[in-house]
């Protein structure tokens, strides 16, 4: 309402600013040629001041001033022919001056009701951040609770609730070091390493790297039933390529976790991804997602077939951008014979031998593998 | 207040299209009221203006997030004042500056323009009109500082790290003062070309404008070669970069016209010439807005797959320059020529200043725009450097420089070259004794160095040759020469200053280039480096905190003669997590007027850092000599010639003086 009543002034003044000159009478105004008049008369006395401190010689002072009398003169005679033209066109006049006192309310109201948003009002952060917590966003009372903590950077507690928050909000670098400072000023806690530990894997896109699984260890020493810390070591194990230990890990999880552990749905997940031998090797971020996977089982068996067509194609491609991973073009050899492609299936084993050389143990490796899929390297 | 500041933008545009049409209108059916509109259309519009942008900094200053260009250019950690300059360090802003610059001369000339002739000032005032609508309506259409985000985010993305730096707050609202003061120029040109005559008044108006505008457009471009020189770590002053030089090119022309606006002035010649060259001047700082805020520096290719905006300030370009030089085509050939003169005179020697800068411009012109050219046209991206600009530049600038000295001392109409030179024999010997101390006793000096260290005194002594001769140095008695200088006119002190101002920043200039010393190096704490004749301990890295930033701070202790430490120098390499940005904070201790540079590098693996340090003899002459010249410019404004020509008010003192003798 205040915005309208303000915009309404505005309009206001600004038209007034157009209709004021258009209503007042005329007044007498000089012609132009006084004002040249005025602009010689004072290059003459200028010449005199120069004349005078000696900056100019007498002889040419007295040539100037003969020139601007020659332009005074020429003023005079320009005068005189020039007053011919006077108002006759007062019709056109006031046809401009109403367009002009129109167009002022008529642009910007306008314009504005296109371009504006009058209804959003400023919301200065200080004011934001003093309203109402029961009023806030998420987004606000994390910026409430970054603003207190700046002030207060010793408030353990503090960081120790900021932290899970962040982590839920994916900031996690900033969750990690949360945990360190509650760590720090709180003290060590199973679940606080733990969180850790997920901070930096997950800022690490996933990678559960040396420094994560420090943490997890950590947490396992405080509390040997931390789900999360043995969940994210079994990871470790799969994204080294030991599949077979970290399947191990999680199945032994499963025989420990109390039946309502909301674990339990994790690492079905994780073991569905890494069930079959055959993407297995690939690790966590390989291989179809659970989501795929699920997909699949209820298609119809020719959606099936091309979407398992579009996955092996996408695992040659790979392969020729990647070629050194021997995992890799094992599971494309097989994946052909599966499918029943034959000659692309000895065509990708050829592949594979030129890549590593043909003296190379993996060469070996892949004949061998392909003879037990029943396959030759030549016909 | 946000919507405020957003309806004031759009009322403002809509007065300044009032402003375009009415007063030319009036003009052309000679009709006093609607003249008058022109002027206080112009002071409101600007008050609008005004309005808005406080509401924009007072959202910058209070992090409303809620307006997308606060969001994008500012963060709740800066300090107070990096918030505000904010303002303006992004494109909606500047733009808003711009036209807040703009409006702002406009209303100068309702102001104070009472004592031009009507339709002058209503003409005036049109074309400042025109070129404002223009660039509201761009801001509107293309770059709107007041759009909204709802909901609003909780936290901003920072200003650009190398722009959170007190340069931002003087460099950008300096440099825009003398790309949009030579606006009024340009629409004194343009209303004098649709009259079809000049008027004295027109002259006299013009020159004051150019000093204005050559004056904040000379002190922009040096804060902004300061700001880069320490900002950027290089230790480089100028790099020829296309954005430099769209500032350069409008300075070089402002400067010929400045300079043919006093021939115009007092000798009413040249008209024509300096009419164009206004017209030319003005389209050269349009070209420059052009080459910065339309992206196309960046990559050719990059403006053309989101053109919007550049082809709309092509647009304003093109139809501001294109049809300003059509008017000029049509129209030059009525405007009477001025007065004659022989090729040596003043007049002369301005002219040949003339021919020499606007060749100059448009070398640089050519060095800015042929790499655009080929990028276009071709896949490749060439970039014209240093070594084209000195090839091409620097043999331009020396006969101009060794001629500097000659010009105010010629007299008008008609000089003896030999009087002159005869006046400037003390310093050109002083000139010649300076080029041979420094190649004889100075180590490493080579030739370019002795004769740039000359030309530098020659233009010095030069410019206060003009003042001592002008008192009757040597002819009279001190006395009378005191007050004699006194009494001088303000534009000789300004002319002297402004070529002072000139000799003190080729003076920094070739002592830099030429006995400034460098080296880089690998430092572990503790040890020592040696650079000509400084002996630095580095003492090691410390982390500190900022309020937006982590830094390591890397102390050095400057060791005197006795062995003992007689100052500190740190420079630091700033972490800003928001943008996830390094920046560098050179370290700089001046001593006299040369200064110790120290910019560090990477960290090595064993705890050892890159350093680099530089010294660098006489560089602080280089901005100095540009505030010189802007104190020049100044003085010349402070004359009170200029202060002249309203006939109602000034009649009845004209005719006491009683030397005029004229009716």
């Amino acid at each position: 309402m205040l915005f309208w009543v303000i915009a309404a002034i505005l309009t206001l003044g600004a038209s007034l600013a157009v209709l004021l000159p258009l209503a007042a009478g005329s007044k007498g105004t000089s012609s132009t040629g006084d004002h040249d008049l005025e602009v010689y008369r004072d290059q003459l006395s200028e010449l005199d001041r120069d004349a005078a401190r000696g900056l100019i010689q007498p002889a040419e002072a007295t040539e100037a001033r003969a020139e601007i009398a020659r332009r005074i003169l020429r003023l005079d005679n320009a005068a005189a022919s020039g007053k011919a033209s006077t108002r006759q066109a007062s019709v056109a006049a006031r046809l401009v001056a109403t367009a002009a006192v129109l167009a002022v309310p008529l642009v910007s109201w306008g314009l504005y009701s296109q371009l504006g948003s009058p209804d959003l009002p400023s919301q200065p952060l200080s004011e934001r951040l003093a309203k109402n917590p029961a009023d806030s966003s998420v987004d606000e009372l994390v910026a409430r609770a970054e603003a207190h903590l700046a002030a207060n950077p010793s408030d353990g507690r503090g960081w120790d609730v900021l932290a899970p928050v962040y982590l839920r909000m994916q900031r996690f670098s900033d969750a990690a070091a949360a945990y360190r400072n509650a760590i720090r000023l709180d003290g060590d806690s199973a679940v606080r390493r733990a969180g850790l530990g997920e901070a930096i894997a997950n800022a690490a896109g996933g990678i559960v790297s040396a420094d994560a699984q420090d943490a997890f260890e950590a947490a396992l020493k405080l509390d040997p039933a931390t789900a999360k810390a043995s969940f994210y070591l079994a990871m470790a194990l799969a994204q080294e390529g030991r599949a077979k230990e970290a399947v191990a890990a999680w199945q032994a999880m499963l025989g420990r976790l109390p039946p309502d552990s909301p674990w339990r749905g994790a690492i079905e997940q994780a073991l569905a991804k890494s069930g079959s031998p055959e993407v297995a090797s690939g690790g966590a971020t390989n291989g179809p997602d659970a989501g795929d996977v699920d997909a699949a089982s209820s298609m119809s068996p020719a959606d099936r077939e091309a979407m398992i067509n579009t996955m092996v194609a996408g695992l040659d491609d790979k392969l020729r951008q990647n070629p050194r991973d021997p995992e890799g073009w094992m599971r494309l050899v097989r994946s052909y014979v599966v499918l029943g492609k034959a000659d692309q299936a000895r065509d990708a084993l050829g592949r594979a031998i030129a890549v590593f050389g043909a003296d190379s143990d993996e060469a070996k490796k892949f004949t061998a593998f392909a003879a037990s899929l029943g396959l030759t390297a030549t016909e | 207040m946000v919507e405020t500041g957003h309806f004031a933008l759009v009322l403002a545009f809509a007065l300044s299209l009032v402003q375009t049409i009415v007063p030319l209108f009036g003009a052309r059916l000679n009709n006093q009221r609607l003249m008058a509109v022109g002027g206080p259309v112009a002071v409101t519009g600007f008050a609008l203006t005004a309005l808005s942008f406080g509401a924009l900094a007072s959202a910058y200053a209070s992090s409303d997030f809620s307006v997308a260009s606060v969001w994008e250019n500012s963060h709740s950690l800066q300090p107070m004042i990096y918030k505000i300059t904010g303002t303006w360090g992004n494109h909606e802003g500047s733009m808003l500056l711009w036209v807040l610059i703009l409006t702002f001369f406009g209303a100068l000339v309702a102001a104070f323009g009472s004592n031009l002739p009507a339709t002058l000032r209503a003409n005036v005032l049109a074309v400042q009109g025109a070129i404002g609508a223009a660039f509201f309506l761009f801001i509107l259409a293309t770059s709107n500082p007041f759009i909204r985000l709802n909901p609003a985010p909780i936290e901003g993305r920072d200003l650009n790290p190398i722009l959170q730096d007190l340069g931002l707050a003087i460099h950008p609202p300096f440099l825009y003062l003398g790309y949009v003061g030579f606006s009024i120029c340009f629409s004194f040109s343009v209303a004098a070309l649709m009259e079809g005559r000049i008027d004295a008044s027109w002259a006299r108006w013009v020159r004051p404008w150019t000093l204005v505008a050559w004056m904040f457009l000379t002190g922009g471009i040096a804060m902004g070669s300061y700001w880069a020189y320490y900002e950027l770590g290089w230790g480089g002053f100028w790099f020829w970069d296309p954005v430099e030089n769209a500032s350069f090119m409008p300075w070089l022309a402002g400067t010929a016209l400045l300079h043919s606006a006093i021939v115009m002035e007092k000798r009413s010649a040249l008209k024509i010439w300096t009419l164009l060259l206004a017209i030319l001047t003005f389209s050269l700082s349009l070209l420059g807005t052009f080459l910065v805020r339309s992206g196309v520096l960046t990559s050719v290719h990059a403006f053309a797959t989101d053109p919007t905006r550049g082809v709309f300030i092509l647009c304003i370009l093109t139809l501001f320059i294109g049809g300003s030089l059509v008017l000029f085509a049509l129209r030059a050939s009525r405007l009477t020529a001025g007065g004659l003169f022989h090729p040596i005179s003043r007049e002369g020697a301005l002219v040949l200043n003339n021919l020499f800068l606007t060749t100059a411009t448009a070398t640089v012109l050519v060095g800015t725009l042929y790499p655009l050219a080929v990028e276009a046209f071709s896949a490749d991206k060439i970039s014209v450097g240093a070594p084209f600009f000195n090839l091409t530049f620097g043999p331009l600038m020396v006969p101009l420089l060794v001629l500097v000295p000659f010009g105010p001392l010629l007299a008008w109409k008609r000089g003896d070259v030999f009087a002159v030179a005869q006046r400037l024999m003390v310093a050109f010997a002083a000139a010649l004794l300076a080029t041979l101390v420094t190649a004889l006793f100075i180590d490493g000096a080579s030739v370019f160095a002795a004769l740039g260290v000359g030309l530098a005194v020659w233009l010095i002594l030069g410019a206060l040759t003009d003042l001592a001769v002008k008192s009757g140095f040597g002819n009279v008695a001190t006395g009378i020469m005191v007050r004699r200088l006194l009494g001088l006119p303000r534009s000789v002190f300004g002319t002297a200053f402004a070529h002072l101002g000139l000799g003190l920043t080729t003076l920094g200039i070739v002592g830099t280039l030429c006995f400034g010393t460098e080296k880089i190096l690998s430092m572990h704490a503790g040890e020592t480096v040696e650079l000509s004749g400084h002996t630095l301990r580095f003492v090691g890295l410390y982390p500190a905190q900022g309020p937006n930033y982590s830094e390591d701070r890397g102390r050095f202790e400057l060791i005197g003669v006795s062995g003992s430490a007689i100052g500190e120098i740190s420079s630091a390499k700033r972490f800003y997590s928001v943008r996830q940005m390094t920046t560098t904070e050179s370290g700089i201790r001046t001593m006299g007027l040369s200064q110790l540079y120290i910019s560090l590098g990477d960290e090595g693996k064993d705890g050892s850092v890159v350093v680099r340090l530089w010294w660098k003899p006489l560089v602080t002459l280089i901005w100095g000599g540009g505030l010189v010249m802007m104190a020049g410019a100044a003085m010349s404004l402070m004359d009170r010639r200029l202060r002249v020509g309203a006939p109602s008010r000034r009649r009845k003192q004209a005719s006491a003086i009683p030397s005029t003798g004229l009716p």
